[in-house]
């Protein structure tokens, strides 16, 4: 039976599983490893699918159930495709003090993606993070892994507009 | 990669090479890289800097290399060079490039790029004069911002590792414990267990296998401290944890970071691979017989993995859920084994009380909690950033001494301690020791550090509903008090902030908050109520205001009003309505839709304090909307063209008879209302003119008499009949207006002078102030010619009576205030223009007694100088003379102006209800006093206040006034005006305040023309274009 492009099962969206056994092996196979087992895997694989996190509990000997449920527990983790980049703003108290929901807002607006959601061009994931740590430099806002400090709507669209 | 060092010797072997390494450099440039100026782009400066030395050929001469967090967050990129100690701020490649160049080749410092010091106003370019540094005991960020992070050579050099050496050579595990016993080290992850009780426990428990775990999962917003130390000096922590595994017996050690922590981290795992390759961790470490090796674990963005058995389960790879306690990790914890679980700060207090003695660290902080704390310094301070200070500070010298105070010259309101499961801290409490006791004891906790602090513009009640929005997300769901609990504490403060609260909610949430306290599993659901429990102590009356009066007083709840400038404005004007309307050149219609709300437009537009300007939002762009001097633009335009107005529609007389006592703003704006309303309307005034304090409390050139003129004929026009020369009590009886009338308003003001109690207050040429003003204006006596004149006081009437001493031809005007100029309560513009006029200003000084002449007139007068002591309950400073420092002015006039009183000889004070403070007491919300349809408002029952606030009490006592004659409680504010939707779309456009026309100073003194002549037209609709139109939804 031939399976579905669409389907997570599909050969296509499992190419990058031998790269993911090589990490399981790094790691000895051991469960209590699993978080960090998790962290590259959705670092290689864009998220975490069902189909992958079966996998990954197979390899470990795990119940699949036990995987989900730590999947599912940490924000970290996405079992949806997310954007080529993640733009996570801060709403620490710091933050929200200095007009964070603000710039929350306008996001929203000019990107048209809901919280957690990615834009229909897939660019872009859209999160709201607690607290960055960068309460000195507040409003924050983050894209992949950089900190974006004392951010405004008019900074924000000019920094968008770079990527 | 390095040697392996195998004992002391070979510690001390390479503290040399590094020493004598970096003698030979003439200047050690120090480029800060905490994360927050790496978010600052530090290391295109620090490249920059390189270049510019390669440039300048400096290479054998200076040493650039990078820091960890140096503390003062707000000002990244930083560069200290040393040995001068000076301390660059705020740089760019190019700044740092120039700085680089004075400093080395030509020996000078630029002043102007280094560290500006908020509450003195001047730069401060030595590190160890700058206040921020000096009031700190750094010790477990003794080597942040100093020490080169990435070089395990160079935390050797700093006397890394000596310590681990001397407890693993020459120490027991016991002996390392009572050190840290005397050390009195307590907790620093929020808990505050004595650090050396919970080793000893640890310790006696007999195992095989025990593990040491370090918390760094910093999850509370507003906390950064524990990355600052990782990022910074990430050895110490490695040290630390040695130290600490050989005390309780443990080989094996995890560092739990958050995964919000990249670059901790990665400067972690660099630093371990370095101990590891020299040996310090590993197998028998420095030739002891101590094994010991660390890893790290990395979270996956759960808060409540900060809590100790959920952190142990992620550590095991499992769902963060928390476990019951007992059994406590120390007994069974990671993997079933005991445990030891300390927070990074904790831990790294350990080298440094290892190497100089518990002793040592016992004589900083309070008695029951020893040593020093770092706090992370957010929110809307001035010097956001990283601080060490001893246990017990208080909490106003971190706020304002450290923290440089509030930015933006905004009032202090609150200080949240210890992150969603702490509280928050006013005013009253700036006096407050910041220890684990006194703060428990005012309903806070020390917690991790963050310290967030909170301006007036911050609304208290939405703040709880932020912190449990928080607590809800991140609760885990395990038991049902913190998993339904916290939501539906939650669903009642957001009820709360829409305008949908109902009475009782208060109630409800303390007894929730009660009962999840008490049930709750883990330390996150018995600690979540704690921000509204705090909340509701200590700002309760917003809380009533949002249930009761649908009203939030910060201006944050949207749902509760068109904008926050409308919001602030005690009269509730349509300030964003007649913004458009200016805009769209309909200058009347403005005019006509301000006086729906306020009667007094051109009045306010001089005088008020315009509580909306400081709320506006446009102030985040580039400076405020000029809301009042616009106010004032439509007055003067619509006194010019007259014949433009609409009749005023009245409504026919309805029989009944009101009398108000006192003609000035209040009780103006009464009567205008209720006559409106269909009501006859009778107002008594004592003196000849009708207005008050605005008739003879403010000078000529702030309010010209024909202006005022013209608003009370304007308000005669609908109906209003003012008797003036008649007062009450002497020429018309109380009781009779009682009985003639069908409800009475008193608003008589507060014309009595405030005594200031010094000796000589009586003689020839002193004079209050109010009464000084009143005879200038309304008498014209006054003569001042050459004379030398003090005036005492920092409010307006002290400015007011200075400016006016100056035009009736004073030869120099002195003005004595006992605190500093930022105190003064009176408007920043008057002071600012008193100044321009040449009027001196003396501040921190106090008048000690009045010396007359023998003509029994005031000749001198001897005053003392004072110093800034400590915080009074509305968070300003108090100052105390000091003594011995007595000295003489001579003078010919003094002016006092210390605040004035109201008083009712008319009617008996235990009939009407009288204050301590000599004010009415009234119904707040009817404002009718104890006797049955007599009500009062205005300066009265407020004491001296401001005038927009007694025109609202004026227009609020007609409805109230209205109700009580049986009326529907609608006053006749006249026919609705259509307001245009003027928007654009289009990006903002920045610019400063269009500029109003000012008298040049020349052709001021000599005359009373007002001032300020008002708007050119164009400026005027330009600035009202320049309004955000916040009301659009």
């Amino acid at each position: 039976m031939k399976t579905s492009v669409h389907s997570e099962k599909h050969p296509e969206k499992r190419k990058k599983y031998p790269q993911i056994k090589n990490i399981i092996d790094l790691y000895d196979h051991n469960a209590s490893s699993l978080i960090q087992i998790l962290h590259a895997a959705q670092e290689v694989n864009g998220y975490l699918s069902v189909d992958l996190q079966q996998f990954i509990a197979d390899e470990l000997k795990l119940p699949f159930s036990q995987v989900s449920g730590v999947v599912s527990f940490y924000s970290f983790f996405s079992t949806t495709p997310r954007g080529e980049h993640t733009i996570r703003v801060c709403l620490g108290t710091a933050c929200y003090v200095r007009g964070g929901k603000r710039i929350v807002e306008h996001l929203m607006k000019t990107l048209r993606v809901g919280l957690g959601e990615t834009t229909s061009d897939g660019k872009f994931t859209f999160e709201v993070a607690r607290c960055i740590g960068s309460c000195g430099l507040a409003p924050a806002v983050m894209i992949d892994d950089v900190v974006y400090k004392q951010m405004t709507p008019i900074k924000l669209n000019e920094l968008l507009a770079r990527f | 990669m390095g040697s392996i060092i195998k004992n002391l010797e070979d510690l001390k072997a390479i503290y040399l090479e590094y020493s004598e390494k970096n003698k030979k450099f003439k200047h050690e440039v120090l480029v800060c890289a905490g994360a927050g100026c790496v978010s600052s782009d530090c290391k295109k400066v620090l490249d920059a800097v390189v270049a510019e030395a390669k440039t300048l050929s400096l290479n054998g001469m200076i040493r650039i290399f990078e820091t960890g967090c140096m503390g003062t967050c707000a000002v990244g990129p930083i560069m200290l060079i040393l040995p001068e100690g000076i301390y660059y701020t705020s740089l760019t490649p190019k700044t740092a490039q120039k700085v680089l160049k004075a400093h080395i080749v030509d020996n000078v410092i630029l002043k102007e790029h280094t560290f500006y010091d908020n509450a003195l106003k001047k730069y401060v370019p030595k590190i160890d004069d700058i206040n921020f540094f000096k009031e700190q005991v750094r010790i477990a960020l003794r080597n942040c911002g100093r020490l080169e992070y990435n070089s395990i050579e160079a935390y050797i050099a700093v006397q890394g590792y000596f310590a681990c050496e001397k407890a693993l050579t020459s120490m027991s595990s016991r002996e390392v414990i009572e050190e840290i016993i005397i050390s009195g080290l307590r907790g620093r992850g929020g808990g505050g267990f004595p650090t050396g009780i919970k080793w000893l426990a640890a310790q006696s428990t007999d195992a095989e296998q025990k593990f040491i775990v370090c918390n760094a999962d910093e999850g509370d917003p507003g906390a950064f401290m524990d990355r600052s130390i990782i990022e910074g000096d990430p050895h110490t922590l490695i040290e630390g944890m040695i130290i600490a595994g050989y005390a309780i017996r443990a080989n094996l050690g995890y560092v739990y970071i958050r995964a919000e922590y990249p670059l901790a981290i990665e400067r972690l795992e660099k630093a371990i691979k370095q101990a590891r390759e020299r040996a310090l961790l590993g197998r028998n470490i420095l030739g002891s017989d101590f094994d010991f090796d660390l890893e790290i674990r990395i979270g996956a963005g759960a808060f409540v993995c900060g809590e100790e058995t959920a952190l142990l389960a992620s550590i095991e790879g499992k769902r963060g859920e928390p476990t019951q306690k007992p059994p406590y990790p120390a007994e069974k914890g990671l993997f079933g084994k005991p445990t030891l679980i300390n927070n990074v700060e904790t831990l790294v207090n350990i080298p440094a009380i290892i190497e100089k003695g518990g002793q040592w660290y016992s004589q900083f902080g309070t008695e029951k909690a020893r040593g020093t704390k770092v706090y992370a310094l957010a929110g809307d301070i001035v010097n956001t950033g990283i601080i060490e200070v001893p246990i017990g500070l208080p909490l106003g010298e971190i706020i304002f001494k450290i923290g440089g105070g509030m930015r933006n010259k905004k009032r202090f309101k609150a200080a949240q301690i210890g992150g969603p499961s702490g509280g928050c801290l006013k005013q009253d409490n700036l006096n407050s020791t910041t220890d684990y006791e006194s703060l428990a004891q005012l309903g806070a906790i020390m917690g991790s550090g963050g310290l967030i602090a909170m301006n007036e513009d911050t609304c208290m009640v939405d703040t709880a509903r932020y912190f449990l929005d928080f607590i809800r997300d991140e609760s885990c769901g395990k038991c049902v008090s913190c998993r339904v609990g916290t939501k539906r504490m939650l669903e009642i403060l957001e009820r709360l902030t829409v305008g949908e609260g109902q009475k009782g909610d208060i109630d409800l949430l303390l007894e929730l908050g009660g009962v999840i306290k008490d049930t709750a599993m883990c330390g996150l659901g018995q600690t979540a109520p704690n921000p509204v429990f705090s909340t509701i102590k200590y700002f309760r009356e917003e809380y009533e205001e949002h249930i009761h009066k649908k009203h939030c007083r910060a201006g944050v709840c949207a749902d509760l009003f068109i904008s926050p400038c409308e919001n602030s404005c005690p009269a509730n004007v349509n300030i964003p309505g007649y913004l458009s309307l200016i805009a769209a050149g309909r200058f009347i219609d403005a005019y006509n839709l301000v006086r729906q709300e306020n009667p007094l437009p051109a009045i306010c537009g001089r005088i008020c304090t315009h509580p909306c300007e400081l709320k506006c939002r446009r102030e985040t762009v580039d400076e405020a909307v000029a809301i009042c001097d616009l106010k004032r633009f439509i007055s003067d335009y619509a006194m010019k063209n007259e014949k433009e107005y609409a009749h005023t529609i009245v409504f026919a007389k309805n029989g009944q008879r009101v009398a108000i006592i006192g003609a000035g703003a209040s009780g103006l704006t009464c009567g205008y209302y209720l006559a409106r309303t269909g009501y006859e309307v009778d107002i008594y005034e004592r003196e000849a003119v009708a207005g008050g304090v605005l008739a003879f409390g403010i000078p000529e050139y702030r309010l010209p008499t024909a202006i005022l003129k013209r608003e009370i004929d304007l308000i005669k026009r609908v109906g209003v009949n003012i008797i003036t020369n008649t007062e009450v009590g002497k020429n018309i009886e109380f009781k009779e207006l009682r009985t003639t009338y069908n409800a009475v308003y008193v608003a008589t003001g507060t014309l009595l002078p405030q005594k200031i109690d010094v000796p000589g207050e009586n003689l020839k040429g002193v004079l209050p102030g109010i009464s000084f003003l009143k005879d200038v204006k309304l008498f014209k006596s006054v003569k001042l010619n050459d004379h030398k004149v003090a005036v005492i006081g920092g409010g307006n009437t002290a400015i007011d009576s200075a400016r006016t001493a100056l035009r009736l031809g004073a030869k120099k005007v002195t003005i004595l205030y006992r605190r500093t100029r930022e105190m003064m309560p009176a408007y920043d513009f008057e002071i600012e223009e008193a100044l321009h006029e040449g009027i001196e200003l003396i501040e921190l000084v106090s008048p000690v007694r009045f010396i007359s002449n023998r003509r029994g007139r005031v000749a001198f007068i001897e005053c003392v100088r004072r110093q800034i002591s400590n915080f009074d309950n509305t968070g300003r400073r108090n100052t105390k003379a000091i003594e011995n420092s007595n000295f003489l002015i001579e003078v010919d006039t003094v002016i006092t102006a210390a605040g004035q009183y109201g008083d009712l000889p008319f009617v008996s004070k235990e009939e009407i209800g009288v204050t301590p403070l000599g004010t009415f007491v009234v119904d707040e919300d009817t404002q009718m006093t104890k006797l049955a349809g007599v009500f009062a408002g205005g300066d009265v029952v407020r004491g001296p206040d401001e005038i927009i606030r007694a025109i609202a009490d004026g227009k609020n006592a007609a409805q109230s006034i209205d109700l009580y004659l049986n009326g529907n409680g609608i006053l006749n504010k006249g026919e609705k005006i259509e307001i245009p939707q003027i928007f654009d779309g289009d990006d903002i456009m920045y610019h400063n305040r269009f500029p109003m026309e000012l008298l040049a100073v020349e052709d001021r003194i000599n005359s009373f023309d007002e001032v300020v002549t008002g708007y050119h037209k164009l400026n005027a609709m330009a600035e009202a274009m320049r309004c955000l139109h916040c009301d659009r939804r």
